[in-house]
């Protein structure tokens, strides 16, 4: 069969039978054919049973026991944690049945309560005998009849539209573009200003030029020597070997893998609601800074992502690198505590589906869950032929959700991909010896837990079962330490195909239970790919879904990844909303420019560098900052690009800038990540486990893109200039000036342990205090002072060290602060077994560092040092 | 397309873009020239005062402040608040889908005017009777807490798309009055549930974040570390750098901000902490909040604190106490949890009250959900989402005035039914703010505090 066709037409199929349900008002769902006579006996019947029953413990509005839903027809035949309900048309199977006939009280349901009458269970058996009918879903008769103006929507979006094949605009300023093909960006931009009169400012000085090209291309600054190269290097090809350079530094992928992390919402945990730690995630991310730095093609980029396992490798190696790279699916923020596990499963596919479709489409395809998109042409019917795709991969993160849980509860060593290169075997003897530890530990927990005496609290407030039970917590961990392939390292937070893979129902409303029809698994109708694969029935329909996005076809995504790359290149993109490419996102400034990067893009083979080398070079890209009268009159927000606009360093630049010019800067990549060692269980944000986390982060001196992060563990040297969200794809940082950056500035042991440092080297030149000013300016600022300015550093240095004379350091104790939460090592607070303790709630006392100059001279020196870096012109890049 | 003409929908230039765009540089003398002196200074002060510079509500505000006193994990309003007869008369019996009832084993009492009901367990809140709003007909979405304590703060419980919190919202909507002090104070938030995610800004800009405080009254990076005569010599020489590169041709637009920015980390450097140090406040005033070290003074630390922050003008301060998820040692655990809570909070009260604060200030006291009428275990209760109370008082409210309630046994909401998306889309209302112009633009579509939904319930209004 042919998939276009069946893509294609699935629209309109779906269009004729919502129209045909229009007609009918309801249609039946879920229960097939079932007549009215048998949906009377179970509203009159059936549903009162379960209502007066049932619902205490197990509906939408109580946390289901057991996992199990009775007020959704799917929640009984999904089940709960001992399987299926019912299974209609078989009450012997029926799981129900059994349960509320048990002869032993203590597990018949309804729990603690007298029995269904004879009558009641009678009835419940004819019901689940004659097919479990339920009263159906209402489609509301407005819902979907949007067939004609989704169409007026696909040709009017210009997103959707195929790639143009713009001619390169004449310009009458034909010496002012660049050499080269980078001349030709350089054209689309001077005829727009032309059209409106207009002329580029004057070229950036070479100094400006390497500062802004090194920052770009790899988040650090140009050392002196540097600096002092290429400005004594008159030859006509220094700046293009400057970018080459660049392009092969290894500081390139930490500076634009950090770029894709952002749109990947990296992160080393599960976030809200119980934070599970991701203790593997670091490899997905040395995977993406590899390939960054070996310009792996884009299309290339994004099929290992969706679908590296079901590419062929070449060796147990690449095997492994490729699994690793679908860590990109598996790494979102999950709520395990969720309690209900359709509703997990497919609020983890909406995640994946959110993050692929904003990621490399820049569409917001999940609007589509819950209802037909209402700007954009994108039908509930294709959000689920996404979920079909994802809903038959196995999302192997390795959490499993449960409400209330606690410890290793939330851990499923077999959601894990395993890796197949290096695996070392287990120890059989001390598997064994662990084993029985476990077995021993458990036993004495079963003794005491429902007895009174495990009741009974100890001094430190827990009971003594929860004792018992730690301990048998902690021989499980001792166990999963020597057998277990995930904690000794050799799995990986992943995705695979389902055992069970297949088409997927429209949810009503987006509520997980509530089924509509199967739509046949597919990709988005409104985005025309002609050569799109058909998914085989046996496949998830991963590797087709990798193909469908990575087509010379598709217009999407090579016009999105194009437009990221000009945004990191201007401090704003050709389509000023990166994520957003839909009906509600801006159009582009420069549509022509844009499509016309977007096929070169394709045609020089995805290359990411090659795009990158291309803008670098043109002339628009070294425009100098400063402004024009006659240009700030007529476009003062710069959109037709007469200027390079300045922009401010990102937190990581911020960080490692410091790092980089005291000299503390760890050159080589950080071996993994702090959270490699953590176990995965819930984490309190202000523990044990995040305190460790945090000062791992404070002590470390790699950088920045090397930092444990968790989410909602933010490492301080981060946190106060905009860290990204880490929640969704996130295109575009924010800059916001607040505050808490000039405290930071002022007050952080970090800033002044980087002060101090470079201070510190300073003195250590012993080189006339001119000299010394001057070298700091270079340092930190890439520029050397001017008269006035080390006049003014030399008359603050003298006074300055004078009244410090004045004015001791006071020797008062380090300030005792603080918050820190929940110390208990494995088991943070639980929802039955006890509750946290107000000391574990308010936690211990952290200490701030104190930074202390040795004496007036270095406290002068630091204090200078740290103005520097206090100093606006050293978070700006021109 | 390629030879469409493009429609370009362009970025509102800055204020400072326009200013230059006008005269060049720092045009402000050419400017004036051409807008009127008025218009210039309007210009400019929104200008430097920023984000959080006081913003008119969309309609004439009936508090100014909110003080949320958080009690974390869910109280048993069944043994505290809420008087059921029914309950009481049928304890042991079989409860509505399941269980057994459970009586409170409290003593209740009738107080004020108003003759709402009180447990023992809070006799001096039970004295400020005649002055709360009760809301008795509340319910939420799920009952586990890190979702609903979540949902309570940020209006959903989405794990994948983290919402602003209420104060983020409201700093959004309304500004801060006091420019010296962050605008929205969180002390002790829980470390669990969500974490920073209750009082983080989200997808709003970082300014109108929570800040978040210890009940030690601790701040990160807020202590100077150097003596002040020092840092201002520094900070001189930071400024004088600043204004060096403000003056540059093409510097970027925020450096004036950066100017502004480390003149108020440097005054809050002296406030904050004068602010939170509760120390000299007057003997009989700690004695009436009871106030002492460690974790049971915990909260009387912080119904001061709120005290002094509010009073200082900040627009939201929550404050918490947390330790009621009850579904083990109800008795017990009560009687702990309620003499925590019960003095500081009635002293909190009438401390507002007499400086005239409560005119301006709305006060809050409520959990994530409630706790069911059926006993769990021997001595214990379980999370009830469809029907609990909380109280509000002060600016806006009615005293003494009871809203909606639950059946007789206390299981369900079944008058003045208030959804959490209504319970936000009031408290909003009472601010000044139409929960649903109250948007923000992300991710392709405009987002509010109260999703799609939300209901304005006026009958609570004074």
């Amino acid at each position: 069969m042919d998939l276009t066709n069946r893509n294609a037409s699935r629209g309109v199929f779906l269009g004729a039978l919502w129209c045909s349900l229009a007609a009918n008002s309801a249609l039946l769902m879920g229960a097939p054919s079932a007549t009215p006579q048998q949906i009377e006996f179970f509203e009159k019947r059936i549903r009162p049973i379960f209502v007066s029953h049932c619902y205490a413990c197990h509906s939408a509005s109580t946390k289901p026991a057991g996992q199990l839903r009775v007020d959704e027809r799917y929640g009984l035949i999904n089940g709960g944690e001992s399987g299926p309900a019912i299974v209609p048309g078989d009450p012997a199977k029926s799981l129900i049945l059994a349960r509320i006939q048990n002869s032993d009280p203590k597990h018949r349901m309804p729990k603690d309560s007298e029995p269904l009458a004879a009558s009641e269970i009678a009835d419940l058996t004819t019901w689940i005998q004659d097919g479990a009918a339920w009263t159906p879903e209402q489609v509301p008769a407005t819902a979907l009849q949007k067939g004609a103006y989704y169409e007026r929507l696909r040709a009017k979006l210009w997103s959707l539209q195929p790639l143009a094949d713009p001619p390169v605009p004449k310009v009458a300023l034909a010496s002012w573009p660049a050499r080269g093909r980078s001349g030709d960006i350089d054209r689309f931009i001077l005829a727009r200003l032309e059209e409106k009169k207009l002329t580029p400012v004057a070229d950036a000085d070479r100094l400006t030029l390497i500062r802004r090209v090194t920052y770009d291309l790899t988040g650090l600054p140009p050392t002196p020597s540097e600096v002092e190269a290429f400005l004594k290097d008159k030859s006509t090809d220094a700046y293009p070997r400057l970018v080459d350079r660049l392009l092969q530094s290894s500081a390139f992928g930490e500076r634009w893998g950090r770029h894709w992390l952002d749109v990947a919402r990296y992160a080393e945990s599960t976030g809200p609601s119980r934070n599970i730690p991701y203790p593997h995630a670091w490899k997905y991310r040395d995977y993406v800074i590899d390939a960054v730095n070996r310009d792996v093609p884009f299309n290339r980029f994004i099929q290992e992502q969706v679908a590296g396992d079901l590419l062929p490798a070449s060796s147990p190696d690449d095997r492994d690198r490729l699994l690793i790279a679908t860590g990109f699916l598996a790494i979102g923020p999950k709520d395990v505590n969720q309690r209900f596990k359709e509703r997990f499963l497919m609020d983890n596919v909406d995640e994946q589906i959110d993050t692929v479709s904003r990621s490399v489409l820049a569409m917001t395809v999940s609007c589509a869950r819950c209802h037909d998109h209402k700007f954009d042409p994108i039908p509930a019917s294709d959000y689920y032929a996404l979920a079909g795709i994802f809903s038959s991969t196995d999302d192997a993160a390795g959490v499993r959700s449960k409400m209330g849980g606690a410890g290793l509860e939330y851990y499923d060593p077999d959601m894990l991909i395993k890796l197949t290169s290096h695996v070392v075997e287990a120890p059989a003897d001390q598997v064994a010896q662990a084993k029985a530890a476990v077995a021993a530990a458990h036993k004495e927990w079963e003794v005491v837990k429902d007895t009174a005496e495990g009741q009974a609290l100890e001094p430190d407030g827990k009971s003594k079962a929860a004792h018992y039970r730690d301990r048998y917590e902690k021989a499980q961990i001792d166990l999963l330490a020597v057998d277990d392939l995930g904690t000794r390292g050799f799995a990986v937070h992943g995705v695979r195909e389902s055992a069970q893979v297949g088409d997927t129902a429209i949810r009503i409303r987006g509520e997980a239970e509530r089924l509509g029809p199967v739509v046949p698994r597919g990709f988005l109708t409104a985005i025309h790919v002609p050569d799109a694969p058909a998914i085989a029935p046996e496949h998830s329909g991963r590797l087709e879904l990798a193909q469908w996005l990575t087509s010379e076809k598709n217009p999407l995504t090579p016009r999105v990844i194009v437009n990221r790359v000009w945004e990191h290149m201007f401090s704003a993109g050709i389509v000023s909303t990166v994520d957003n490419f839909g009906s509600t996102g801006d159009k582009p400034m420069h549509p022509e420019l844009l499509d016309y990067l977007a096929r070169s893009f394709v045609r020089e083979g995805w290359s990411v560098k090659a795009l990158v080398r291309e803008i670098a070079l043109s002339r628009v890209y070294r425009l100098g900052s400063k402004s024009g009268p006659q240009q700030v009159a007529a476009d003062p927000a710069n959109h037709l690009l007469w200027r390079h606009a300045p922009r401010r360093l990102d937190a990581e630049e911020i960080r490692d800038s410091m790092l980089a010019t005291s000299g503390q800067l760890q050159p080589k990549p950080a071996e993994g990540s702090a959270a490699r060692t953590l176990r995965m269980i819930e984490m309190a944000d202000n523990g044990e486990e995040a305190r460790t986390i945090i000062e791992a982060a404070d002590h470390a001196s790699s950088r920045s893109v090397y930092l444990p992060l968790l989410r909602g563990v933010t490492p301080k040297s981060l946190e106060a200039f905009d860290p990204v969200g880490q929640s969704l794809v996130t295109g575009q940082r924010e800059s916001t000036t607040v505050p808490t950056q000039a405290l930071y500035l002022l007050n952080s042991a970090f800033v002044r342990k980087q002060s101090l440092a470079l201070a510190n080297r300073l003195l250590n030149e012993h080189v006339p205090e001119a000299r010394a000013i001057g070298d700091a300016y270079t340092l930190t600022l890439n520029r050397a002072p001017s008269a006035a300015e080390v006049a003014h550093a030399e008359k603050f240095l003298g006074q300055y060290e004078e009244l410090y004379r004045a004015t001791p350091p006071s020797s008062k104790p380090p300030a005792t602060v603080t918050p820190v939460v929940n110390t208990a090592p494995v088991a943070p607070k639980r929802d039955l077994a006890g509750q946290a303790t107000d000391e574990e709630r308010l936690g211990k006392p952290v200490v701030e560092e104190i930074v202390e100059p040795a004496g007036p001279k270095e406290a002068a020196w630091m204090s200078f040092v740290q103005a520097l870096y206090g100093s606006a012109e050293f978070r700006f890049v021109r | 397309m390629p030879n469409q003409v493009p429609e370009f929908i362009y970025r509102r230039p800055s204020r400072r873009e326009l200013l230059r765009s006008a005269g060049g540089g720092f045009g402000f003398v050419a400017l004036s020239g051409m807008l009127g002196e008025a218009a210039l200074k309007a210009a400019v002060n929104e200008n430097a005062a920023g984000p959080l510079s006081p913003k008119s509500p969309h309609f004439p505000a009936k508090a100014k402040r909110i003080i949320f006193l958080f009690m974390e994990g869910a109280i048993s309003s069944l043994d505290t608040f809420e008087y059921k007869a029914e309950l009481q008369k049928n304890g042991g019996r079989s409860g509505p889908g399941g269980g057994t009832l459970a009586a409170s084993k409290f003593q209740f009492k009738q107080y004020g005017q108003s003759g709402s009901w009180f447990s023992e367990l809070m006799p001096n809140i039970a004295g400020h009777a005649d002055e709360l709003c009760w809301l008795r007909g509340l319910y939420t979405d799920t009952p586990a807490h890190p979702q609903a304590v979540v949902q309570l703060h940020t209006g959903s419980a989405n794990a994948a798309l983290t919402r602003p919190s209420m104060g983020a919202w409201l700093l959004y909507g309304l500004g801060t009055e006091n420019q010296d002090l962050p605008g929205y104070v969180t002390i002790n938030p829980p470390p669990n549930e969500g974490g920073a995610v209750n009082y983080g800004n989200a997808f709003l800009p970082a300014e109108f974040q929570g800040t978040r405080i210890s009940d030690q009254g601790f701040m990160p990076n807020l202590k100077a570390a150097s003596a002040t005569t020092l840092q201002r010599r520094q900070l001189d020489m930071i400024q004088a750098m600043n204004r060096d590169f403000a003056a540059k041709s093409g510097a970027p637009d925020p450096v004036e901000g950066i100017i502004q920015s480390y003149e108020l980390g440097f005054r809050m450097q002296g406030k904050v902490p004068e602010l939170l140090d509760i120390s000299k406040e007057p003997q009989t005033v700690l004695d009436a909040y009871g106030v002492k070290p460690g974790p049971e003074g915990s909260f009387a630390r912080q119904c001061l604190m709120a005290r002094r922050l509010s009073e200082a003008g900040v627009r939201f301060v929550e404050i918490c106490q947390g330790g009621w998820d009850h579904h083990t040692g109800l008795h017990e655990g009560l009687i702990n949890r309620c003499s925590l809570v019960d003095k500081c909070t009635s002293a909190l009260l009438t401390d507002l009250k007499q400086r005239g604060l409560l005119d301006e200030t709305l006060v809050i006291f409520g959990s994530e959900f409630g706790r069911l009428p059926m006993s769990q275990g021997p001595d214990g209760r379980d999370h009830n989402i469809t029907g609990y109370p909380m109280f509000l008082t002060g600016a806006g409210v009615k005293p003494g005035f009871s809203y909606g309630s639950t059946d007789e046994l206390g299981v369900k909401a079944v008058e003045g039914r208030m959804h959490n998306n209504d319970f936000h889309a009031t408290l909003l209302a009472l601010m000044g703010l139409d929960h649903l112009r109250l948007t923000y633009q992300y991710a392709g579509r405009p987002f509010r505090l109260t999703n799609v939904a939300g209901e304005v319930h006026k009958a609570i209004f004074a």
